[in-house]
């Protein structure tokens, strides 16, 4: 919630950005260490040397990131305990009132945690694939930029503000930039730089320019307190204006460009077949993820009033652009796929088509009833599809070293050579088309099932089976291109000079994949329960789970302070109640709105373990 | 606040600098004028904020000077990309040995 009137700094906000930070100093240590101890080694020992500093500071983060997430969930576990391993004052902290960090800027939500352990285990696997082979000579520069790249991710994930979005999101892409040029030896690897560079800065000034008018309207630049004043205009009559609508557009087409949406993907083939594998890796994942939480939070939570047919700004609201905008997407993806030969160029296309299904999947949280398992829905589809593209991304990049060449056809006979990768990388392009028992069908089924789930849903007047229908039709088309993959593998012979064997860089990012792929496929329900924990907090104002007001184990707890951060028009209100009296909510929810409201809205972020049971509640007919 | 230059026109001011920054970024070939393009872009929007911010009314929720950290962080953000940008078209003049954006196409598909 934002602070009123001076601002001032609490610097024990500084522990829930620790991993940014250390990630951060690490990018420079990494640099430094490069220029001055490893220039005199020979260019394979100096980047293997670089590498492992690299991996080393990974690893801390990961361990630090996992302190920050586990400290106050352990205190608020053991209250009593807390108090011999924590001062006072961290302990005041934890348990304080005030949900989010540096006056409301950023969010230390459990999504924000969850969210930097995961880009912070796919950047460890990123550096070890780039320790794989001598693609660039900057070594220094190369792990440098995939760390502050991630910095800005882990930012832009938290953010809950939007010039501290902006800030973010530049600070990701343009170390992005930098890194898909970085291979000299390629002169394509320039041009993609280039043409990624150029079509990443205009979104960014059409993002940006969208956002002055939403700054202009509402004259302030905190996601919650647009929403809040969106909706009180709103009853006023005063958002039937052009700069509304302007607004919606323009930000809806900065984001599209980052995620790679279907009038804006221009740069995304390219820069994927430019850049190599690791970077490319980064831009399909950690980019993609960081891009499309930012896009949820900033149209299903700031300009959510803006979001259904009935607002009176946009006719159709952002839900009909958007969801012109993920058919147009993924069927132009999917059948530009069909057509291509070269496998990095095959992955972007099926990377953008993989994108407008995460749109129906935002649809359906700008209308969904309840935010949370919506949210879930595509945190989920968000995670599988990371793991499945890092995989094969690692394909990609033992294709880079040992043919030097991206081609499909170069994967001829691997299922002979290599059968235990071979099948890995099997099972990460059928988790990619949405075989069944796998995490990509289940991303997919509950991200349709929330789509569907609409209709029946209070704002009844936009029915999404036309979208959904035409979803199932474009993952059928998908099977073609990738089935090719798998035809290469196990039906050609081998040709030309054989693959090496894939040393364990190259072989741990495969099988960690299929590892998760299949995980997330056997056991959907606890990956999913751990996204709708995380999504709960993301898209209301920042109740944050770490911080509640007392650790009370049972019941739903007494309504915090009387908050002003934001009113819920009388629709949301009603469809709250209807939420809570409908089986999942809590004991005596069915009272009045607002009890019901402040029941709902601190029970849903609880603990992980609740979100599943409740789920199965929903679920029972 | 009493201000002799009406609100609308800054605001017809920066639409039109964004339309001539759109114009340039898709019109140009030389690379280093498309970087131009998109510095008149970042700058209209910056008008903007600031014509907002003097407008506007006074928000205690935020803080009252939202759009002038804005424009500054904008400045900023701009600079820096213009340093990568210099860099990345360098890179490409020396492989191309040319500075047209049409000529640097050795993907497509």
């Amino acid at each position: 919630m934002p602070t009123v009137g001076p601002s001032t700094l609490d610097f024990r906000d500084f522990f829930f950005v620790a991993p940014e930070m250390l990630l951060a100093v690490w990018g420079l240590v990494v640099l430094l260490l490069d220029l001055w101890l490893a220039r005199r080694l020979d260019p394979a020992a100096r980047r293997l040397w670089v590498g492992r500093v690299a991996l080393a500071g990974t690893g801390l983060a990961f361990a630090v990131a996992l302190a920050v997430g586990l400290v106050p969930l352990m205190a608020r576990a053991y209250p009593e305990d807390a108090g011999s391993w924590l001062s006072k004052s961290t302990l005041d902290y934890l348990f304080d009132t005030d949900p989010s960090l540096f006056s409301g800027t950023l969010a230390g939500d459990l999504q924000v945690g969850a969210f930097d352990l995961l880009y912070i285990v796919l950047l460890g696997l990123i550096v070890g694939l780039s320790r794989a082979w001598s693609f660039t000579e900057e070594w220094g520069e190369f792990l440098a930029l995939l760390f502050w790249a991630t910095v800005g991710m882990m930012l832009l994930s938290a953010a809950e503000e939007l010039i501290t979005l902006f800030v973010a999101l530049e600070t990701m892409t343009i170390c992005l930039y930098l890194a898909t040029a970085l291979e000299k030896t390629r002169r394509r690897s320039a041009e993609a730089g280039l043409k990624y560079f150029i079509y990443g800065s205009v979104s960014s000034a059409l993002f940006l320019f969208g956002l002055s008018y939403v700054y202009g309207l509402t004259g302030t630049t905190h996601l919650s307190a647009i929403r809040r004043l969106l909706v009180e205009a709103q009853q006023s009559g005063l958002t039937a204006n052009a700069a509304g609508a302007t607004a919606v557009l323009l930000i809806l087409a900065g984001f599209g460009f980052k995620i790679a949406a279907v009038p804006f993907h221009q740069w995304a083939p390219d820069a994927y077949e430019g850049a190599p594998a690791p970077a490319a890796a980064w831009i399909a994942t950690g980019s993609k993820i960081a891009s499309l939480i930012a896009f949820m939070k900033v149209f299903a939570n700031a300009l959510e009033p803006w979001a259904s047919p009935d607002s009176n700004v946009l006719r159709p609201g952002w839900i009909g652009i958007v969801a012109v905008v993920a058919a147009v997407t993924m069927t132009y993806g999917n059948l530009a796929a069909l057509r291509q030969r070269n496998f990095k160029r095959m992955l972007a296309y099926s990377s953008i088509a993989h994108g407008g299904y995460l749109l129906v999947g935002v649809i359906a949280v700008g209308l969904a009833a309840d935010v949370s398992r919506a949210a879930g829905a595509v945190l989920f589809y968000l995670v599988v599809y990371a793991f499945a593209n890092l995989g094969a991304f690692a394909a990609a990049a033992w294709l880079a070293r040992d043919k030097e060449s991206d081609q499909i056809d170069d994967l001829n006979g691997l299922g002979r050579k290599q059968p235990l990768l071979a099948i890995c990388i099997t099972l990460l392009m059928l988790s990619l088309i949405g075989i069944p028992p796998l995490g990509g069908f289940f991303g997919k089924l509950y991200v349709f099932m929330e789509a569907l789930d609409e209709r029946t849903a209070s704002r009844g007047s936009i029915s999404l089976v036309w979208l959904v229908g035409l979803a199932l039709l474009n993952s059928v088309v998908s099977a073609f291109y990738y089935v090719r993959v798998l035809r290469a593998m196990f039906l050609r012979e081998p040709a030309g000079k054989p693959m090496a064997a894939a040393d364990r860089l190259i072989a741990l990012p495969i099988l960690l994949s299929t590892a998760v792929v299949v995980g997330a496929g056997l056991t959907p329900d606890l990956l999913m329960g751990v996204m709708q924990a995380a999504a709960a907090p993301m898209l209301t104002t920042p109740i944050v789970v770490h911080k509640l007001t007392a650790p009370t184990p049972v019941g739903p707890p007494a309504p915090k302070k009387p908050t002003p951060a934001f009113q819920y028009s009388a629709d949301q209100m009603k469809k709250m109640g209807q939420m809570a009296t409908g089986g999942a909510g809590p004991p005596g929810g069915g009272g009045p709105a607002p009890k019901a409201k402040a029941g709902t809205k601190s029970a849903t972020p609880k603990s992980k373990a609740q979100a599943p049971a409740s789920k199965k509640a929903e679920n029972r007919p | 606040m009493g201000s002799d230059i009406p609100l609308s026109w800054f605001l017809l001011f920066a639409a039109a600098t964004f339309a001539i920054g759109i114009i340039g970024v898709i019109t140009r070939k030389n690379p280093i004028a498309v970087l131009m393009a998109i510095e008149i872009m970042l700058s209209a929007a910056n008008v903007n904020l600031v014509a907002f911010w003097r407008y506007g009314p006074e928000r205690l929720d935020s803080g009252p000077i939202a759009g002038i950290v804005l424009a500054i962080m904008v400045i900023t953000v701009a600079a820096a990309e213009v340093a990568v940008g210099i860099g990345l078209v360098i890179l490409c003049y020396r492989r191309w040995q040319a500075a047209d954006v049409d000529r640097y196409d050795s993907m497509a598909g």
